[in-house]
């Protein structure tokens, strides 16, 4: 098992290394998008996820370390102690430093108190920024520029994927390795108990600062690594949005697992970049999404990864396969009914499609185009074909959940027999 | 496949070969707004004026005998998501960007293509500011390949003195009431700068927080004890609109000097207590006669509703790029960015409201401001309401314009 993960792990860097020549180039910059998304995530989860602290607040990290960058690029300019490719360490330092005396408040409380304190902390920084232009730039923004260091120009965004890989991998590597030493497992101890920990004589308020302040770091790095690649910073990055998205990526990946919130982000973040330009409504997909998942899958999307394994070790590959595929089929189906309804009538209400109605004059709904047909929103077959997906994506959960529940009574019977024969309690009896 | 060297051009062209240079490539044009979330509104009306100017220009035969592509990008409402949608734009071919909802954006967009373009020699890009009336972007951060068609708070505030004052409105003690962030700044910069201009003293000068005041009846209550005769404000939205029912709730009778009054839906929300104000506005049918009767006709065919707010001003600024397309022979069957921005700067076309030209030193446009008044006898209702705007006065572009920035120091290409 643990050789089969540390192979998935290094099958999973050649790829991202190899993205550049599998991707054309604006995929590339998405993934540097993904990339840090991933970063600020998994930096957030090590708060919210391992420390158990609900941080609403993030985005205030994230922007110092930006601007901490952007600064640093325009006053060092790349060369010294800081060359281009060094440059994060700045919005490190930045989220640090900031991270640590927000941290030391904030953590005085715990629970919602601590949420509300991390709010008021970013909203603080958010209304400040607007009105102080020597720092923040002003509405325009700092902007700056990538110099070249090392012997690279970091003009092309394929160098700016590397650098950015390079710093991602290193601290995903570093919040891992974190989550391994006695510190790291401290973490843990504050999230179920920090009553306990307290009572075992450890400084509960210090330890909850580090992890504050690690969590920021990283945010932070997050920050300068959006700088290194937009080579500008504007204000606009503390908007309580960027909180709630972190918040929204980390919780759709799944907390209890390390890589979850990068999975979570790098998926949200790509679902954003692909679907912005199709749908005006992608916003109620992500929202939906997000509801979604808290409802029925509590543990994320890498908890299905978690509860599929479960399930091949209880009743094996070849009889979970219908399962799957009827399970994969429902949510296709409901997905695509749900979308289709979603699409009309956004369509249908419109501000061009009343424009492009009231200029035909008559009572005539004009049809709309969608998936390249031509629709009449007047036409029961126009209503019957969501209707008819919607359907058939139920059909299809109820079977799933109908083979779920055969597998597990089969399971019972046989393995009820076995149980009695081997269980502890048997045997005592007998002896 | 009835056009064959045409397939040949894309093949060749999506394989990333040098064979694109030798086909005749249409433009791209690409809008880049916030299409979703919060910001649509504005964005949207953007789009719908992009889509009416790029329509026009291929009526018009669109250039070297290829209409204009226009394809949309959505910033998903912040600079980050602005200029991923850029890259994107660079990687699909894309020539030219038209974007104005938004300073931030417009400001993340100019730097990006300054920088694009001069990584990239030979393939340029040029940018179109249809409304981002942030000062910097054609002070500090102004270059040649940044074009504003939009008004600013310079050209704003002088036009509407002007106006309030030859009306007899203005009085002689004004009170500036801003949002604290750049543009109000800017703003409350003009409203001092433009005292001579207008013959009155500055009573006081206030910048509040933006979009988050719920009850401006302290603000009023300073108006009013500062006796002010008129209050000039470059504030929008909710910020302008709970400002002035504030005043009213509070019988000021004092007039306001707006800028963004022209917002759709600013007017049903005010209701009856707009009436009497002023704004400076890029775009009043009733100014234009029978030219702007006919441009109200036609924007209203092609799209369903007559053009406000930003939309006349930024299908005119279309136009000026028809214009100058019109100048720009093709190298090797595409455009040449660079060749087409130097045409645009001395661009000069009619529209409805007057002249309007392109000012080389910084890429500001030299544009007609109308300044009008909320009145009940205006021609063309505005928002369902009895009420409209009113010209008081139409400035030509050169009565209106302001001079150039001093730190404008723009690096033309050799």
């Amino acid at each position: 098992m643990k050789r089969n993960s540390l192979f998935l792990l290094l099958a999973g860097v050649a790829l991202l290394v190899a993205v550049p020549w599998l991707l054309s180039q604006g995929l590339v910059n998405a993934a540097i998008q993904m990339l840090i998304a991933a970063l600020f995530a998994c930096a957030y989860n090590l708060l919210c996820g391992q420390g158990g602290m609900l941080s609403f607040g993030h985005a205030a990290y994230f922007g110092v370390g930006a601007f901490a960058t952007v600064h640093a690029m325009n006053a060092l300019g790349g060369t010294g102690l800081l060359p281009t490719p060094l440059l994060p360490l700045a919005g490190a330092v930045g989220g640090l430093c900031f991270g640590t005396v927000a941290g030391y408040f904030a953590t005085k409380r715990s629970g919602t108190y601590f949420a509300m304190i991390t709010l008021a902390i970013a909203e603080l920084v958010h209304s400040l920024a607007p009105h102080l232009k020597d720092v923040f730039g002003g509405e325009a923004g700092v902007s700056s520029t990538r110099m070249p260091a090392w012997g690279l120009g970091f003009g092309s965004t394929n160098e700016v994927y590397y650098l950015t890989l390079a710093w991602v991998l290193v601290s995903l590597a570093a919040l891992f390795l974190f989550t391994r030493t006695p510190l790291g497992r401290l973490v843990l101890g504050l999230r179920e108990n920090a009553h306990r920990l307290r009572f075992l004589g450890y400084d509960t308020h210090r330890l909850s600062v580090i992890v504050f302040a690690v969590s920021a770091m990283f945010s932070g790095l997050a920050g300068g690594l959006q700088v290194m690649n937009n080579e500008s910073a504007n204000y606009a990055v503390f908007d309580p949005s960027l909180s709630a998205a972190v918040v929204l990526n980390t919780y759709i990946g799944g907390v209890k697992v390390f890589l979850g919130p990068a999975l979570g982000a790098a998926l949200m973040t790509f679902f954003g970049y692909a679907v912005s330009d199709l749908t005006q409504s992608w916003l109620l997909y992500q929202g939906t999404l997000f509801v979604l998942v808290m409802m029925f899958m509590p543990t994320g999307l890498a908890g299905l990864f978690g509860l599929f394994g479960q399930l091949r070790r209880r009743f094996g590959l070849a009889a979970l396969m219908p399962l799957v595929l009827l399970s994969l089929g429902a949510a296709l189906a409901l997905s695509m009914g749900g979308a289709f309804v979603i699409e009309t009538l956004q369509r249908v209400f419109s501000q061009d499609y009343r424009a492009l109605a009231a200029a035909q004059g008559s009572a005539a709904w004009p049809p709309i185009t969608l998936v390249g047909r031509a629709w009449s929103p007047t036409a029961p077959g126009t209503w019957l074909v969501p209707a008819g997906l919607l359907a058939v994506g139920a059909c299809l959960a109820w079977l799933a959940r109908w083979r779920l529940r055969t597998l597990e009574s089969q399971e019972r019977t046989p393995e009820a027999t076995a149980a009695t024969a081997t269980s502890p309690d048997t045997q005592r009896s007998a002896a | 496949m009835n056009k064959p060297p045409f397939a040949a051009c894309a093949i060749g062209l999506s394989l990333g070969l040098a064979a694109g240079a030798a086909c005749a490539a249409p433009i791209k044009i690409a809008v880049i707004e916030s299409l979703s979330g919060p910001q649509a509104a504005t964005g949207l009306i953007y789009r719908n004026a992009a889509r009416y100017g790029v329509e026009k220009i291929n009526a018009a035969g669109g250039w070297n005998g290829e209409p204009l592509q226009l394809v949309e990008y959505d910033n998903q409402g912040g600079p980050t998501g602005a200029a991923d949608k850029l890259k994107a734009a660079i990687a699909d071919g894309v020539q030219m960007v038209v974007q104005g909802a938004s300073s931030a954006i417009a400001g993340q967009i100019t730097d990006d293509i300054r920088k694009h373009n001069m990584r990239n020699p030979g393939k340029e890009l040029v940018f179109f500011n249809m409304g981002a009336e942030a000062q910097e972007l054609t002070g500090d951060k102004c270059q040649f390949y940044h074009f504003r068609f939009a008004a600013n708070s310079q050209v704003r505030t002088k036009t509407l003195v002007l106006a309030m004052k030859q009306a007899n409105v203005l009085g002689t003690r004004v009170y500036s009431i801003n949002q604290n962030y750049s543009w109000g700044q800017d703003m409350e910069k003009a409203i001092v700068e433009n005292a001579g201009l207008g013959g009155y003293t500055v009573v006081e000068k206030t910048l509040h927080d933006v979009n988050k005041i719920q009850d401006f009846a302290p603000y009023v209550a300073k108006i009013s004890a500062a006796k002010a005769d008129s209050v000039l404000t470059g504030n929008w939205s909710n910020d302008l609109l709970l400002l002035m029912k504030a005043a009213k709730s509070a019988g000021l009778t004092t007039r306001f000097g707006t800028v963004y009054l022209d917002q759709p839906g600013n007017l049903a929300n005010a209701g009856d207590l707009a009436v009497g104000h002023y704004v400076a506005q890029t775009f009043n049918a009733e100014a234009g006669g029978a030219a702007a009767d006919e441009f109200v006709a036609d924007y209203k065919a092609k799209t369903g509703h007559v053009p406000v707010f930003v939309e006349a001003h930024t299908a005119f600024g279309l136009a000026m790029v028809g214009d100058a397309l019109k100048r720009v022979k093709p190298e090797n069957g595409a455009l040449n960015v660079k060749t087409f921005a130097a045409a645009l700067e001395t661009t000069k076309i009619k529209t409805p409201m007057g002249e309007l030209s392109m000012r080389a030193a910084d890429h500001q446009a030299l544009l007609p401001i109308v300044v009008s008044s909320v009145t009940k006898d205006a021609k063309a209702k505005v928002d369902g309401t009895d009420m409209g705007f009113k010209p008081a006065r139409l400035f030509t572009a050169d009565e209106a314009a302001a001079p150039a920035q001093a730190s404008c120091r723009m690096q033309r290409p050799s």
